[in-house]
C-alpha cells in the first residue's frame, strides 16, 4: 500500500484522467443527464418557459464568468503560482499517487472554505448569490456564477501552491472538485446509502444549500467531501421540503440582471452606510450586515 | 463553534494532509524504476573528473550527497529547433533531496539576452554524479508534457539529457555556463 501511494506518476497519465473527469464529463455526464432532468420537468408538468429561460440565463452567465476565468486563471497560473511555487513554497512535492490525493483532499478543503466564505462577506455573498438566486434546482444552475466568482478560488489555492504542490496539480484539483458539484445539482437522485452521505456531499446534501428555508441558510459548503462541514459546525441533513432560491428573490431570467444583481445591490447598500471606513466593513462583515444607527 | 476551534481544527487537517503528502514524496521510496531521492549508492559510479568551481565539495567532504552537488550550477543549452532558435541557461538548485533545474536567461541567435520567469524544468530525482534520471518539461505543438530523462555526465563541464517518450526523442547538451 504504501509503495503504491510513493508510485511516482507520469504528468501525461495524470492531465488525460483529468481531461477524462474535468473536460469530457461534460458530454457523458452533465449534458445527458440535464436532458433527463428536461424530460422530467415535462413529465411533472414544471416544463415552463420560465424554467426554460432560466437555464438559458445560467448558460449564459457560465459564459461571461468562464471569460473572467480564463484571463484571471492565465494570469494566476502563468504568473502568480509560478513566482509562489518558485519562490516561497516548501520543497517541490513530486507526483505520486499520495501528493494527488493529498492535493485533490486539500483543494476539496480549500473549497470549503472558499464557498463558506463567500457566503459570510459582503463582497462575496454580492458575487455567490448569483448562483443561488434560481428558484429551480438542475445541472444547468451549476453553471450560474457571478462576476467576481473566479477571484476567490485563486486566493484559496495559492497556499496549496505553498505547500509544494505542482500549480498545475493545483488547478487541476479545483476543476475536478468543481466538476463534482456539478454533478449534485439534481433532485433526480434522492438519498444515498448512510455511509455514502456520512463521508460525501450528496445531491441530498447540496439540496439543502441551495435551500432559502432558514435552517438551510450557510450549510453544506462542502465539494467532495461533506464530513468538513460535519468536523466544522455547518453541517445540516434534508429534512424540510427545499425551497430554492434566495431570500429577496430577483425574478428575472434576464441574463444580465441575474449576472450582476448580486453587485447591484451591494453598491446600493454601500450607497445607505455612512462612513468610509463602515463602507470598507461592509465588504467583509456578513451579508446581512448593517453599522449601528 | 468557536473560532479557535475552527482554527486549530483547520490548521490539523492541513498538516496532516500537507504532511503526508511530504512524507511519501521525499520520504517513502517506491523503489524499482522510480528512485525518490538524489544517491550516490551505484555500484557503476564512474568517477568523473574534478570540476573545478565545487572542487572543495569534492575534495573535502566525502559525506552521502555532497560528491553531488558539483552540479548546482549554471548550465546553457543550446536549441536550433522550429519552436525555438537559441539558448537557454538554467540555474540548478537542490531542493530537499532532489536537484530542480529552472530557467534563468534566454538567449537569442544575435546574442540579446533576457531574465527568464524562473519555470521549474527538470527535477533530477536520482543522480550519482556521472548519471542520473529525472522528470524534464517538454513542451510540443503549444502542450506542455513532464516526461523521463536520463543524465549522462560527459566531463566537468558537460552533461547530456536525453530522453524518449513515444517515439519522440532528443539527446540536449547541457554546457556549465
Amino acid at each position: 500500500m504504501i509503495e503504491f501511494l510513493a508510485k511516482k506518476l507520469d504528468w501525461l497519465d495524470v492531465q488525460y484522467w483529468f481531461y477524462i473527469f474535468n473536460d469530457l464529463s461534460l458530454f457523458y455526464i452533465i449534458v445527458p443527464f440535464f436532458a433527463l432532468e428536461l424530460i422530467r420537468y415535462a413529465y411533472l408538468k414544471r416544463l415552463d418557459k420560465d424554467l426554460v429561460l432560466d437555464s438559458i440565463a445560467n448558460v449564459v452567465t457560465f459564459g461571461a464568468f468562464f471569460l473572467i476565468e480564463i484571463i484571471l486563471g492565465i494570469l494566476a497560473i502563468t504568473k502568480v503560482y509560478y513566482w509562489v511555487y518558485n519562490n516561497i513554497s516548501l520543497p517541490h512535492l513530486e507526483l505520486n499517487w499520495a501528493t494527488l490525493i493529498c492535493c485533490v483532499l486539500l483543494a476539496d478543503f480549500a473549497y470549503y472554505w472558499e464557498h463558506r466564505t463567500m457566503h459570510r462577506i459582503g463582497i462575496g455573498w454580492a458575487t455567490h448569490t448569483v448562483h443561488h438566486s434560481s428558484p429551480h434546482f438542475n445541472m444547468s444552475v451549476a453553471y450560474r456564477f457571478g462576476p467576481l466568482d473566479a477571484i476567490m478560488p485563486i486566493v484559496f489555492s495559492l497556499p496549496i501552491v505553498m505547500l509544494g504542490f505542482d500549480p498545475i496539480l493545483v488547478l487541476l484539483s479545483e476543476v475536478f472538485v468543481q466538476v463534482f458539484q456539478t454533478l449534485l445539482h439534481t433532485e433526480i437522485i434522492g438519498k444515498l446509502t448512510k455511509p455514502v452521505e456520512f463521508i460525501f456531499n450528496t445531491p441530498s446534501h447540496h439540496r439543502v444549500h441551495h435551500g432559502s428555508n432558514r435552517q438551510y441558510w450557510d450549510k453544506n459548503y462542502a465539494g467532495i467531501l461533506i464530513i468538513w462541514d460535519r468536523m466544522l459546525g455547518t453541517f445540516e441533513p434534508e429534512k424540510e421540503k427545499v425551497v430554492y432560491g434566495i431570500s429577496q428573490p430577483i425574478n428575472s431570467v434576464n441574463p444580465i440582471v441575474v449576472f450582476f444583481h448580486g453587485i447591484t445591490r451591494f453598491v446600493k447598500k454601500l450607497r445607505q452606510i455612512k462612513g468610509f471606513s463602515n463602507k470598507l466593513l461592509a465588504f467583509v462583515k456578513p451579508p446581512d450586515w448593517m453599522p449601528k444607527p | 463553534m468557536k473560532n479557535s476551534t475552527l482554527v486549530f481544527r483547520s490548521l490539523g487537517i492541513i498538516i496532516f494532509l500537507t504532511g503526508l503528502a511530504h512524507l511519501f514524496s521525499f520520504g517513502v521510496s517506491a523503489g524499482g524504476d522510480f528512485p525518490t531521492s538524489v544517491t550516490e549508492t551505484d555500484q557503476e559510479t564512474i568517477q568523473h573528473p574534478e570540476a573545478t568551481k565545487p572542487a572543495e565539495n569534492l575534495d573535502s567532504n566525502t559525506q552521502s550527497g555532497k560528491e553531488t552537488d558539483y552540479i548546482i550550477d549554471k548550465w546553457k543549452v543550446v536549441y536550433n529547433t522550429d519552436e525555438y532558435k537559441g539558448a537557454i541557461v538554467y540555474a540548478i538548485k537542490k531542493e530537499g533531496t532532489v536537484f530542480n533545474a529552472y530557467t534563468y536567461q534566454y538567449e537569442d541567435e544575435n546574442g540579446y539576452t533576457e531574465k527568464a520567469e524562473g519555470t521549474k524544468i527538470l527535477t533530477i530525482t536520482s543522480f550519482n554524479a556521472s548519471k542520473g534520471k529525472g522528470i524534464y518539461s517538454v513542451a510540443f505543438e503549444g502542450e506542455k508534457y513532464k516526461i523521463d530523462c536520463k543524465i549522462a555526465l560527459v566531463d566537468e563541464n558537460t552533461f547530456t539529457l536525453s530522453y524518449d517518450y513515444y517515439g519522440y526523442t532528443d539527446v540536449e547538451t547541457w554546457k556549465r555556463q
